[in-house]
This record gives C-alpha cells, sequence and structure tokens, in this order.
C-alpha cells in the first residue's frame, strides 16, 4: 500500500476522532452542567451564604476535575438532585463537614470530601498552621484548599503555570492573606515579607523566570506549613541549615541568616544611606564637571576663536 | 605656530603611553565590565518597569544562563584587576617604572588645584586651564574608581556568587547583617559605576569634541607628540624638556 492510499483510508478515521468528547464529562455531570453551565447569579443557601450558580463548562473540561460526577463531592445532592433532605453522607466526611462548616459555608460537605481523594494531604493541612486555626480557632478568614488552589471546578496541575500555586502564581497567592495588613495584625505575621521576598535575589529571580529559584512553599513546606516559631517548621532555627541545603550543598549556621523577611537591620540600612550620598555626590561632581566643561568647550569654540589660537 | 615647531624638530610625532599588557587589561576590563552591566540591570530593576527586564533577561539567554554569564565575567574581571596589581607591583619591583609626581597615577594635591583652576576656567573667572602631568585628575578619577569599584563590587559580587564558600571566613557577629549589606554594596554601586562610565568615561574619551569619536590611544598604545603637548604639558616638558624651552623661547 503506497503512502497517499494509506493517508486516504486513514483520514475519515482520524476525522471521526473530532466527534469523540475530548474529556468526556460523566453523564451525571451533563445533567448537571446542562443547567447550571448556562445559570447565572447566586442563589442563598441553608447556612445563609450566597452560593453562584454558574459552573463555567470550558474552564470545568480543563481541570484535572474533569472527569468526576460532581455528586463525588456533593454527596448530598446524590439521592435526588436537590431534594430537599439530601442523601446520606458517610460519617467521617459528615464529622469533617461539621469542623470546617463555619468556614466552607457554600457546602461543607463538598469540602469535606476532598478527603476522599487526598487524604493524607487534607490531614497534613488540618494539622498545620492553617488548619489548626480553623479547627482550634475556629478561625473562617484563614487558608483551606480552595484559598490557595482556587475552585475546584477549574483546578489544574500545579506544573500547568495557570494554577495559583503554580511557580508563577504563588507568591502572589500567598500574599492575598501575607500581604494583608488586617491579616497581619489579626494574626500578629511576620510584616514585610512579600515585599522583602520581591526585593530578594530569590523573588527577583523568581520573578525573571530563573528555573530553580525558590517559592515561599520552597522553603515553608506547603500543606504541612508551620509557624516560624513552631519547631517543626523547616525555617525554625538550625532547620534552616537543612532546608537551605536542599538548594545551596554545604548551607551551615553562618550562611542560612543570609535571607530573612525582616527588615533590613541598622547595619544595612545606614549602609546603603552611606552609599547612596556617595553615590549621589559623585553623581553631582561628574555631571556639572561634564556640563561646565562642555558649556567651556562651546564658548571658547564661539566666543573666544581669535583669542586662542 | 605650533605646526612650524614640530617640523623643524627631531622629536618623535608619537609615543607610546600604554604597552600592549595594559591595553589587553583594558579590553578585558571594559568587556567584562560592559557584560557584567547589561545582566546585572536585568537582576537589579526585575520588577520595574513591569515586563521589560523579562524580555530583557531573555535576550541574554534567561536568568539561569545570564547568572552564569554575570558569573562569569565577573571571575573573568577580577582575575583581569588581580592581574593589573600584580603586573605592577613587577613593573615596580624591576624599576620599569618609577614614581614621579608629573607622571604617577596617585593622586596628589595638585590635582585638587587643578580641579579648582578648572572650575575657576569653565566660569569664566581664570583664563588659564590647569596644565596636566601624565595624568589628569580626570584620569587619575576614572582609574580609581576601578578600584573602588573592585573593592566594593567585586568583593561583595565574589561574596555573592560563591556564599558557601565565603560564609566560612564571615565572623559570627556580622552573619546577621552582612548578606544584606553585601547585596545593597553590589547593586547601588553598580549603578554608581554605569552612570560614572557613562558620563566621565564617555564624555572624556569618546564624545569631547577634541577626541571623537573615541580616543584611539585604547588600540594603538600611542599619543601624538601634539596631543601630548596640548594635553600633558607638565610630562610633554618632562620628556623634551630641550624642545619645551625652545618653544617657551620661541
Amino acid at each position: 500500500m503506497s503512502q497517499k492510499t494509506y493517508a486516504v483510508a486513514v483520514a475519515p478515521l482520524l476525522f471521526l476522532l473530532f466527534f469523540l468528547p475530548s474529556v468526556g464529562f460523566s453523564q451525571e455531570s451533563e445533567t448537571c452542567l446542562s443547567c447550571h453551565s448556562v445559570m447565572k447569579g447566586k442563589i442563598k443557601v441553608q447556612s445563609g451564604s450566597m452560593v453562584d450558580l454558574n459552573v463555567d463548562a470550558e474552564k470545568f473540561k480543563a481541570s484535572v476535575h474533569a472527569t468526576l460526577p460532581c455528586t463525588e463531592c456533593h454527596l448530598k445532592f446524590s439521592a435526588a438532585s436537590h431534594a430537599s433532605s439530601g442523601a446520606a453522607v458517610p460519617s467521617d466526611i459528615l464529622s469533617l463537614s461539621t469542623k470546617i462548616s463555619a468556614k466552607f459555608t457554600s457546602d461543607p460537605v463538598a469540602g469535606a470530601s476532598c478527603t476522599k481523594c487526598h487524604e493524607g494531604i487534607y490531614q497534613k493541612v488540618l494539622s498545620s498552621v492553617h488548619g489548626k486555626n480553623i479547627l482550634g480557632k475556629k478561625q473562617v478568614d484563614g487558608a483551606l484548599c480552595l484559598d490557595c488552589h482556587g475552585s475546584p471546578h477549574y483546578i489544574t496541575k500545579v506544573k500547568d503555570g495557570k494554577s495559583p500555586m503554580s511557580r508563577k502564581y504563588q507568591v502572589e497567592t500567598c500574599g492575598t492573606c501575607h500581604g494583608n495588613q488586617e491579616i497581619i495584625e489579626k494574626y500578629k505575621l511576620e510584616e514585610n515579607v512579600m515585599d522583602s521576598f520581591k526585593e530578594s535575589f530569590h523573588g527577583r529571580k523568581l520573578h525573571l523566570g530563573h528555573t530553580r529559584a525558590p517559592v515561599c512553599a520552597s522553603c515553608h513546606n506547603a500543606h504541612d506549613i508551620q509557624s516560624k516559631n513552631d519547631p517543626t517548621s523547616p525555617v525554625f532555627g538550625n532547620n534552616k541549615v537543612k532546608t537551605c541545603g536542599k538548594c545551596h550543598k554545604g548551607a551551615n549556621e553562618k550562611f542560612v541568616p543570609a535571607i530573612t523577611h525582616k527588615r533590613p537591620g541598622p547595619i544595612p540600612h545606614y549602609g546603603e544611606k552611606l552609599l547612596i550620598l556617595l553615590t549621589m555626590g559623585t553623581f553631582a561632581f561628574i555631571i556639572v564637571h561634564v556640563l561646565l566643561e562642555a558649556f567651556a568647550d562651546i564658548r571658547d569654540a564661539v566666543f573666544r576663536k581669535k583669542e586662542g589660537k | 605656530m605650533s605646526e612650524m615647531n614640530t617640523a623643524t624638530t627631531g622629536i618623535p610625532r608619537e609615543i607610546e603611553r600604554f604597552n600592549v599588557t595594559f591595553r589587553i587589561q583594558h579590553v578585558l576590563m571594559f568587556t567584562t565590565f560592559l557584560i557584567l552591566s547589561f545582566t546585572g540591570w536585568g537582576l537589579k530593576y526585575a520588577h520595574d518597569p513591569e515586563g521589560l527586564a523579562s524580555i530583557w533577561i531573555r535576550i541574554w539567554g534567561g536568568p539561569d544562563t545570564a547568572g552564569l554569564i554575570h558569573r562569569i565575567a565577573g571571575v573573568t574581571m577580577l582575575i583581569d584587576f588581580v592581574w593589573h596589581v600584580i603586573y605592577l607591583i613587577y613593573l615596580f619591583a624591576t624599576k620599569q617604572m618609577t614614581i614621579n609626581t608629573k607622571t604617577t597615577i596617585i593622586p596628589l594635591p595638585k590635582d585638587v588645584f587643578d580641579v579648582i583652576k578648572n572650575f575657576m576656567y569653565f566660569f569664566g573667572l581664570s583664563k588659564e586651564k590647569a596644565r596636566f602631568g601624565k595624568y589628569s585628575y580626570a584620569q587619575k578619577f576614572d582609574y580609581w574608581a576601578v578600584f573602588w569599584g573592585m573593592f566594593i563590587i567585586g568583593s561583595s559580587g565574589y561574596a555573592l556568587a560563591f556564599p558557601m564558600q565565603v560564609s566560612y571566613i564571615i565572623p559570627s557577629f556580622a552573619t546577621g547583617w552582612i548578606w544584606e549589606l553585601l547585596g545593597l554594596m553590589h547593586s547601588d554601586e553598580a549603578l554608581l559605576a554605569i552612570v560614572f562610565i557613562l558620563f566621565w568615561h564617555f564624555y572624556n574619551e569618546h564624545l569631547k569634541p577634541e577626541v571623537f569619536p573615541m580616543s584611539w590611544i585604547w588600540i594603538t598604545g600611542r599619543i601624538s607628540t601634539e596631543t601630548l603637548k596640548h594635553h600633558h604639558p607638565l610630562e610633554y616638558e618632562l620628556l623634551f624638556p630641550e624642545e619645551a624651552k625652545k618653544e617657551k623661547k620661541g
């Protein structure tokens, strides 16, 4: 068979591929989306919070969760859609959902159902400083899954580059809380962390697209993040030696203070003032000198032609 | 007047000002300087104006490659500097170079008076320009600025390029603030160096009407005795005392 006839035979088959669903929503998702992809606006649910009814089918299709049926997470809706009583929910998920219900008001069961697939990570989060803040202190402005990863309907892989946790956007995402003055004051967080990272060599390189520059989670850990004052934190005391050593082979106690998020101390501060003074003084001298010399040259050329030579 | 004098005298038309070693050192210095400035600028102004630095750094092969280029150029420059200092020591040790107030590049009180004299001339308060030896104060300033740069930018750059090795020799009282200071030193003084070269060196050796488009000494190493007489009269008088005397009388 010549190449041409081969191509003629295969082309129609390839054309058929267009008619296949590319990712393939589950049958159930198709049903839900037939309404929810076109619905607009919000409604008030039992807990009193406003829930957005719209799910963007295109974006959902591109997410890592595209193949999951809606009721995989929205467990209460699995019996009959929109039944007032709802379906029976496994007890472990139900108990978790009550713990996070203050924080996760729209559908706490769905918020707890992440643990069905991501149990190990969910446990890490719950024992992290972010999780303890929600479970123990009952705060509602702390971070849980969606605060960092965005909507589960549109969630993409971290490596995709569009995820709020990707190398490109992670710092910005953490900054929504850690650069927020109200939250900084409320939780007595280290101030200036976003700016000091931005100004640091790490921050600059990351911004320019350096492939090995660290993001927040590189040093502070991700799901099991702890306060910097917690001895288990990778940035607590001499834990830094190991943490920095991940990239900087042979890091020692003297090396690790190189990066902090604190405001510059008095010596760098006044040191820089001194350097700026020196720089400005030099600029002033050379610029004035060059300009005056140029003017004098012009003056000599124009007005003192005869006297000169 | 001046043309007639040169025509009748037996002095050479030009003399060597910089030997080939100095010329190579200068070429190494300015090529590495330009590479360092270009690659470093992208990092210094990584954030503003938004997006521009990323494009600029991509021209240099992306941040990883630009960083490598910057380090290689930096080490080359430091080696060039060390070579220069060792070469000077060698010249002094073998008496090929001696210190003379009229030919030395070491700053002297006379240089301060020269600056004042020139400023008076610029303002029209004096009819006389300062008369220089082998190196004018502008050239001395140019030369020692490199030493300052090497001291501040070179040392901090070395520490920032090899933090692990350098951290072993940093005294423990300084570990808390030294890295921050090193970063500031490197970045602030680099800006100073760039602006200095752009204004001072470029004006004096490129843009000035009498040298435009550039002084060719960096390639030829030679200066014409005419230019020497004009710009470095004290050195001229030292080298050709007979001629200078004749011309004064004439």
